[in-house]
């Protein structure tokens, strides 16, 4: 792990858990969808991540200082948000060592939920989920499970690094996304991407009260959308639009 | 270990234009003082808009939860700039939120949207649908060439 990257143990990490990664991304889907299991799951703040790569922030809770990346889990789950968009030139160091921080930890798997943007979001009630993964198996997995592959095309962001990284270290990994807004918080594309985590996990999770406060989501995320879409301009996430040129 | 190769011209260009965009970007940044996306005076949180440009048309979206649609006001206010205005089904209080070092609610959303290029502002057309405002604006005409 880099020196630069130091995580921060506040218990003992389960070993063999699932790994689920929820960063600030297109619409927020994976922010919503993480803190949200989080919160159905009654998870405890595990582990956080020290590092000078992220602006120099702390988040309050009940009056009390908390890093802004966070690491909450239980006996068979270990998931990560970020309250702070991930600045574009750190993400590189960034999921490179989460994803070596989850191999030290043995996870057997990891997931991350982003958003996947269209244009004609508003035109859809129930937004589509697709999958992408790291390994052949793994994919067939998901085909069985109903979910649409996305075959091809350009992923960018901190779930193309996760996805790049689980592939290298040979971690199975399967990217959840969900259809979504570019850049207005999403809590629907969540729910419907919590739906698929649920399916391939077998956690279960009601997504009831999820859409019932979507409204209050919306509002509350309007800040930390602002400031994810500028460093998502940053990473040239609009070349997820892109045809690749070799297939 | 491997011996690292040597950047050739057109990497090293690249890399000085990229370090330049991002000096330049910072700069702009930091001559720009950032304000809050709420304000206080006037009751209003800013919502989050997006403009797109395409061939025909400009398309300003704007989020807009917990509104009253019928209090919708979307008026240009310039050549090149509309103002939307949306009153609140009800209040939003920084407490609402957990904030209890401030103090203050809000009522309404209200922003000013700048559109890039000319537009036929009598054209626009305004749409609100699962929360979400579209205003369509077509763009102003130019000229035609015949093609030989």
């Amino acid at each position: 792990m880099s020196e630069a990257i130091r995580i921060v143990e506040k218990q003992s990490i389960p070993s063999k858990a699932i790994m689920l990664h929820g960063l600030p991304d297109v619409g927020l889907v994976g922010l919503i969808a993480t803190s949200y299991i989080i919160s159905e799951l009654d998870l405890a703040e595990i582990a956080h991540v020290d590092t000078d790569l992220m602006p120099p922030i702390i988040v309050l809770h009940e009056g009390l200082p908390h890093a802004p990346l966070r690491i909450f889990g239980n006996n068979r789950l270990v998931a990560v948000i970020s309250e702070v968009a991930i600045p574009a030139n750190s993400v590189h160091a960034i999921m490179r060592a989460l994803i070596d921080w989850g191999l030290s930890k043995n996870v057997k798997m990891v997931l991350s939920v982003g958003g996947l943007p269209i244009e004609n979001r508003q035109d859809l009630k129930e937004p589509k989920v697709f999958g992408a993964a790291s390994n052949k198996e793994l994919i067939g997995l998901l085909q069985e499970q109903g979910l649409e592959i996305l075959r091809e095309g350009y992923m960018v962001g901190p779930q193309a690094l996760t996805m790049r990284y689980c592939a290298e270290k040979e971690i199975p990994a399967i990217a959840f996304l969900a259809q979504s807004y570019y850049n207005y918080p999403d809590p629907e594309a969540a729910a419907a991407a919590i739906r698929e985590v649920a399916k391939i996990t077998g956690f279960k999770i009601d997504v009831t009260q999820l859409l019932q406060r979507g409204e209050e989501i919306r509002l509350r995320a309007r800040d930390i959308m602002k400031r994810t879409q500028k460093e998502l301009t940053q990473m040239k996430k609009s070349q997820e639009y892109d045809v690749p040129y070799v297939s | 270990m491997s011996a690292r190769r040597r950047k050739d011209f057109f990497e090293l260009m690249r890399d000085y234009f990229k370090d330049w965009e991002t000096l330049a970007d910072e700069l702009l940044e930091s001559m720009i003082m950032e304000r809050p996306s709420w304000d206080l005076e006037s009751c209003c949180l800013e919502p989050l808009c997006s403009v797109f440009v395409s061939v025909d048309e400009v398309v300003v979206t704007a989020d807009l939860p917990n509104i009253d649609p019928k209090t919708i006001e979307v008026k240009a206010i310039s050549a090149n700039m509309i103002e939307i205005k949306a009153g609140m089904k009800r209040k939003i209080r920084f407490h609402d939120f957990g904030i209890t070092h401030r103090e203050g609610e809000f009522t309404s959303f209200r922003c000013q949207v700048h559109i890039p290029v000319p537009v036929d502002m009598k054209k626009m057309k305004i749409l609100f649908k699962r929360g979400i405002l579209e205003v369509r604006i077509p763009r102003k005409k130019g000229y035609r060439i015949k093609v030989k």
